[in-house]
């Protein structure tokens, strides 16, 4: 049926209006087989079935509704776990804001190369199913057998034909405006989002497309498809996850003060994103945009559209100091001419390593002044003057700047209250979604079995968000618990090749035209097919489409072949699909080797034919000679101790304990104290809400005793710790008898502690100089006399020299014991002495003014420099009032308080046991006492050491809510290997060579996954050698390297074999 | 550098109702002057600053440490209810009221500065008549 005739253009419910002109370049016969092509794909399958008057059903266990880092952290957690997720989302692609970011705070990494790996894994996991380009529009049923309706949009292309190769970008004639780029560039109706998205499948704008066809007749895949339809997918799962995250606030109504959308050259944070990143629309420079010229200085406002009870929103938007210092320091460090003011009221640097981070930015230049801009004008050069009062000086000064940006706050999506509405999950009165309890159920909406996960329940950063999400996934399998897993692929089974003599196979790929419109493909093959051991070489147009891998797999079993060469584009994107089709053929999936000859080559030298030609030839020479001395490589199958030890048995640790409860798994908690419940039995009430500590820890641990998968051991301590992941083995004493217990896992949730002051602000000199904690302990016990007036001075030896960060949590615990003394007291008077007013989390801000009006609490900002005075009476210094003297920068003089209470808010650092701990599980810790997770924006929660994870205070002091959404976050991480039964290691591990190994040790050092061990020879007992635990090695190589005896050899890139790759390199073409 | 405030005998005199000035103030203008964040907003929009001795955001400060001497500052008087500052604000306060409400404590009292006799011919000829009408309106309360 050719689509020339008009019903069928007709007939096509949202498809684009083709034009009549659309086919007449081309001849009839092409327009016949191109225009009614052979369907043979997805699209087909879904216009009949559209034609039939049916949908999709897809059978599931969980359904994640957005895929920004929240939402594939948390697929990849339960898919991990054997359950099958479908995951959707709006955009045509996945990665969601994170992937906007150039770089992360504190550790400036780059954003796309974190998520990326994320991504690439997402879409390969067998157990994921990811729908883009679809929205949820309806939830029924309720836990454990929800209906969800998807309407999946058209993307006008086949994905399983396109190969995203760009030409369809090229002869789009139509522009317009890329939201990606937080509309700064332009893009073409037919689009990708950015270079690395997943899937990489051209989207038709069907808004903006005019449909001309230009795309259709250069795409050589043949993969656009006008047919293709929208098509509504039934989804049954048995729980769902919110992940939809935030938009950014557009100052173009609200704030117009500051002249955004009126000044080109005022633009807001995310831009400056944008033109920070390697992938944006000046590649990395910042530019003004009025001119394109690089601009000598630039300003930026922050709070803008946040701590606004007018014209903006009441919260703090929590993460926007953070992100200003990071783009500015980074444009700071590029140029030092630029000149750099931020311009602030609070900065909230609360995390681990912020306020470190802080610090170094103004050592780089960055001048911060406190004081919140009131107007902005633009002058003849269209520079901006902005207005503003410096608060510490006292000054009202103007200050040009070539560049503005306004650090625009995180808000609610606009569509968050229908969204609420479709899924019967409550939203906030500012649009984010409601949870059960901010305090104790941070992660479960207001309707059973959805859950959230990310800045859909409030502001956060990444590490925040990637927690939460893993305890999204952690409490969204617990009904679906029982259900079947499935772990891994079925493959048939391998053959044995190691007596076989090298019989070698090369693919090469055109990628379209982007290898083969660069270098000579034909030529390549044929030089390929002279080498010695080659028995078969061809080139395809896209090795990695769906019939090519079943030619490579087909040709295997014809040939005989058993070494695989692919000369295509990056193993890192590739690699898996080409070892999976190896395993489809039975042949062990080390036995491949990949020669990138599109980066390399084509990309690199794409203006000089001949020259990417030889070096495409060297590279797929010295990757045949690599491939002649190929190994099958085993990987290591372990099994898994049903049971995780959880070590400390506060509120984190406890909730950890039901989060693997929930899911099915034994988990044993050690304490060091006689009773459950940590640092919370010693207080009186949490912050931000006035929840007393006992209604908070009784049902937990209520709830713990009745269960019988948890065991608790109280007056404990692990002592002795031995084994690895799935198999530890661990001697716990309790009360002088030893104890041994088998456990897979471990997680650490041993908490923090007050610092101890020595004497700093006249501490232990005085009673009525109290801690936080000892405050705390007199309200909960009623025995705090009446005061005056009463003195909270915070960070009390925090951000000193000796300890340079922020305790995250002192601001809002003041500030929760001010109200509470005034509660007690209306007649007594409070003051909180304060560096900055470090209230973040949600609920937190609007806590914060409540207090300040209700309660009249009065605030004083003191500098760093200037720190209180304290002075003790002198007739009675034990027991008499103090008197604290306080440089008050508003007024711009000292005020003295005579305070007959002074509560200080002391610095916090690791719990005692740390030092002992960290040796025993070989995990790192910082100089303050608290873990070094893996990778401090998407790996919080996990240690390099596999099996061993963290969360809660242990990691960095944090409030409830945050350390709640860890512990079930480390539940989930922890459950994964237990649910998967068996493990695999690394097939790519260190080896050691017995006889070279002098055991210097050297290697045991280098390997940053401690899976190295000096152990005495088995026969010779008085020499050591290198023992690699293949359970824990990740094939990294930093041992090869490190060994000084080359006994340490990496297995699948070992000596020879990169010997005769670079004597292969440097070898003359052998055809020549 | 300190900010130096006329003294005035009248003033420091001043008994209030409620007992401190946070409250007299707060119960004239119906603002709760403890939400200030001390942002500088104000001051740094308002478009007669160059002229006043205390900013908008210290006289808030000034209320809150219940400081007397605050109803001795030109700015008060030099509020010209503008309302860009109550428009501004982040936290929502209606400065502009809180300048009003100020007033009031000095006018109810009738505490006047103004020396008719000590206002030059050369200024009396420039200011407008409206300003003396209103002067002796204010006086006579």
């Amino acid at each position: 049926m050719p689509l020339k005739s008009y019903s069928q253009k007709i007939y096509h419910d949202v498809g684009i209006p083709l034009q009549d002109d659309y086919f007449l370049d081309e001849p009839e016969e092409i327009v016949q087989n191109k225009s009614m092509p052979q369907l043979e794909s997805a699209v087909r399958i879904v216009a009949e079935r559209t034609e039939r008057g049916e949908k999709r059903v897809i059978h599931g266990d969980v359904l994640i509704v957005g895929a920004g880092i929240s939402g594939m952290q948390a697929a990849l957690d339960i898919g991990d776990k054997g359950y099958k997720v479908v995951i959707i989302d709006k955009t045509s692609t996945i990665g969601g804001s994170m992937v906007k970011l150039d770089k992360t705070f504190p550790t400036n990494d780059c954003s796309i190369c974190t998520a990326a790996p994320k991504m690439v894994e997402l879409s390969r996991h067998p157990n994921i199913e990811l729908i883009t380009y679809a929205e949820i529009s309806s939830l029924d049923g309720k836990p454990g057998n929800f209906t969800a309706n998807i309407w999946r949009k058209s993307k006008y292309v086949d994905p399983d034909k396109c190969t995203g190769c760009d030409d369809c970008v090229e002869v789009c004639p139509v522009e317009v405006v890329n939201p990606f780029d937080e509309k700064i560039s332009m893009r073409k109706a037919i689009y990708i989002e950015f270079p690395q998205a997943v899937p990489i499948v051209y989207t038709i704008d069907y808004e903006n497309c005019v449909g001309c066809g230009s795309c259709d007749r250069v795409c050589e895949p043949e993969a656009i498809s006008f047919l293709e339809k929208s098509e509504e997918i039934e989804v049954h799962v048995g729980s769902v996850i919110v992940a939809t995250g935030f938009e950014v606030f557009e100052p173009t109504e609200m704030r117009r003060e500051y002249g955004y959308g009126k000044y080109e050259n005022v633009i807001t944070a995310m831009q400056v994103e944008r033109l920070l990143s390697s992938f944006g629309p000046t590649e990395g420079k910042v530019l003004r945009l009025s001119d394109g010229k690089k601009p000598k200085s630039i300003g930026w406002i922050q709070c803008v559209g946040s701590r606004s009870t007018q014209l903006g929103f009441p919260y703090c938007s929590r993460v926007c100091c953070m992100y200003a210092t990071k783009e500015a320091s980074i444009v700071k460090e590029a140029n030092p001419d630029i000149d750099i003011t931020i311009y602030y009221m609070d900065i909230r640097a609360y995390g681990k390593d912020f306020q470190q981070y802080y610090d170094h930015a103004k050592d780089l230049g960055v001048k911060y002044v406190r004081g919140r801009p009131s107007s902005v004008y633009e002058n003849p050069d269209k520079s901006l003057t902005i207005r503003y009062k410096n608060t510490l000086t006292g000054e009202v000064e103007e200050n040009t700047a070539d560049l503005l940006v306004l650090s625009t706050a995180i808000i609610p999506n606009q569509g968050n209250k229908k969204l609420g509405e479709l899924l019967g999950v409550e939203v906030d009165e500012n649009g984010f979604f409601k949870q059960q309890s901010l305090l104790t159920d941070p992660i479960q909406s207001t309707r059973d079995g959805v859950f959230l996960a990310g800045c859909i329940q409030g502001p956060k950063d990444i590490p925040d968000s990637v927690s939460m999400a893993s305890g999204a996934a952690a409490k969204a399998v617990a009904p679906i618990k029982d259900r079947e897993k499935h772990i891994g692929k079925e493959f048939p089974p391998e053959q044995d090749v190691s007596f076989e003599k090298p019989r070698i196979g090369v693919f090469v790929c055109h990628c379209g035209k982007n290898i083969a419109g660069y270098l000579d493909v034909e030529k390549l093959t044929e030089a390929a097919k002279k080498l010695p051991n080659v028995e078969y070489a061809e080139h395809m147009m896209f090795a990695c489409s769906e019939d090519s891998c079943k030619k490579i797999r087909e040709t295997i079993q014809e040939k005989g072949l058993n070494r695989i060469i692919v000369a295509a584009c990056s193993p890192r994107t590739h690699g898996g699909l080409f070892q999976d089709t190896l395993l489809e053929a039975g042949l062990n999936k080390y036995l491949f080797e990949m020669a990138n000859i599109r980066n390399q080559c084509s990309w690199v030298h794409s203006h000089d034919w001949d020259a990417a030609t030889e070096k495409a030839t060297a590279l797929v020479r010295s990757s045949v000679a690599k491939a002649r001395y190929l190994q099958a490589l085993t990987e290591e199958e372990f099994s898994v101790y049903p049971c995780t030890l959880i070590i400390g048995g506060g509120v984190t640790g406890m909730k950890a304990a039901l989060a693997l409860a929930d899911m099915g798994i034994k988990s044993i908690i050690v304490e060091k104290e006689p009773k459950l419940g940590g640092r919370l039995r010693h207080l009186h009430s949490m912050f931000p809400s006035d929840i007393k500590t006992e209604e908070i820890i009784d049902p937990l641990i209520k709830k713990i005793n009745k269960n019988k998968l948890i065991t608790v051991m109280t007056n404990s301590v692990l002592d002795n710790l031995e084994g690895f992941i799935g198999n530890y083995k661990g001697k716990v004493k309790q009360k002088g008898k030893e104890k041994e217990i088998e456990f897979g896992t471990i997680i650490v949730a041993t908490g923090f502690r007050e610092i101890d002051l020595k004497g700093r602000y006249q501490y232990g000199k005085n009673k009525n100089i109290l801690s936080q904690t000892e405050l705390e302990t007199e309200l909960k016990n009623n025995s705090l006399k009446e005061p005056k007036n009463v003195v909270f001075i915070n960070c009390a030896g925090a951000m000193d020299e000796e300890r340079p960060y922020c305790c995250r949590v002192g601001c809002g615990v003041s500030i929760k014991n001010a109200k509470l003394v005034s509660q007690k007291f209306p007649k007594s008077k409070s003051y909180i002495l304060y560096r900055d007013m470090r209230v973040f989390g949600k609920e937190e801000e609007e806590y914060y003014s409540d207090v300040l009006t209700n309660h009249h609490v009065t605030t004083i900002r003191y500098a760093a420099e200037k720190k209180p005075e304290i002075i003790l009476d002198k007739d009675r210094p034990g027991d008499g009032s103090v008197t604290v003297k306080v440089y008050d920068d508003i007024l711009n003089e000292e005020i003295t308080i005579q305070a007959d209470l002074l509560v200080l808010t002391i610095n916090t650092e690791g719990e005692v046991m740390t030092e002992k701990l960290k040796n025993m599980l070989k995990v790192p810790a910082d100089a303050a006492g608290f873990y070094i997770e893996t990778h401090a924006k998407i790996k919080p929660l996990d240690f390099s050491t596999s099996g061993v994870y963290l969360c809660g205070a242990a990691h960095y002091p944090k409030n409830l809510v945050d350390s709640i959404a860890q512990a079930e976050g480390a539940a989930s991480r922890a459950s994964i290997p237990i649910s998967q039964e068996r493990m695999k290691g690394e097939g790519i591990v260190a080896e050691v060579n017995e006889y070279l190994c002098r055991g210097c040790g050297i290697c045991e050092s280098a390997c940053a996954y401690s899976a190295i061990e000096m152990k005495p020879h088995p026969k010779d007992p008085s020499r050591f050698v290198a023992e690699v635990n293949r359970a824990l090695c990740k094939g990294c190589g930093s041992c090869a390297a490190a060994c000084l005896s080359s006994a340490i050899e990496q297995k699948g890139y070992d000596s020879k074999q990169i010997n005769v790759m670079i004597a292969a390199l440097l070898e003359k073409e052998v055809a020549a | 550098m300190k900010k130096q405030l006329l003294k005035s005998k009248e003033i420091d005199a001043i008994k209030f109702k409620k007992g401190e000035l946070v409250a007299e103030v707060e119960e004239l203008c119906g603002e709760n002057l403890f939400g200030c964040y001390q942002c500088g907003t104000c001051s740094a929009g308002c478009p007669f600053i160059e002229d006043m001795d205390l900013g908008p955001d210290e006289v808030i400060r000034y209320v809150v440490l219940d400081r007397n001497e605050v109803l001795n500052s030109k700015t008060i008087w030099i509020c010209a209810s503008c309302y860009t500052c109550a428009e501004r604000c982040p936290r929502d306060l209606n400065i502009t009221k809180i300048m009003e409400a100020l007033r009031q404590i000095v006018l109810r009292k009738k505490i006047d500065h103004t020396k008719l006799v000590k206002i030059s011919k050369k200024e009396r000829e420039s200011i407008p008549q409206l300003a003396f009408v209103s002067l002796f309106r204010k006086n006579i309360g």
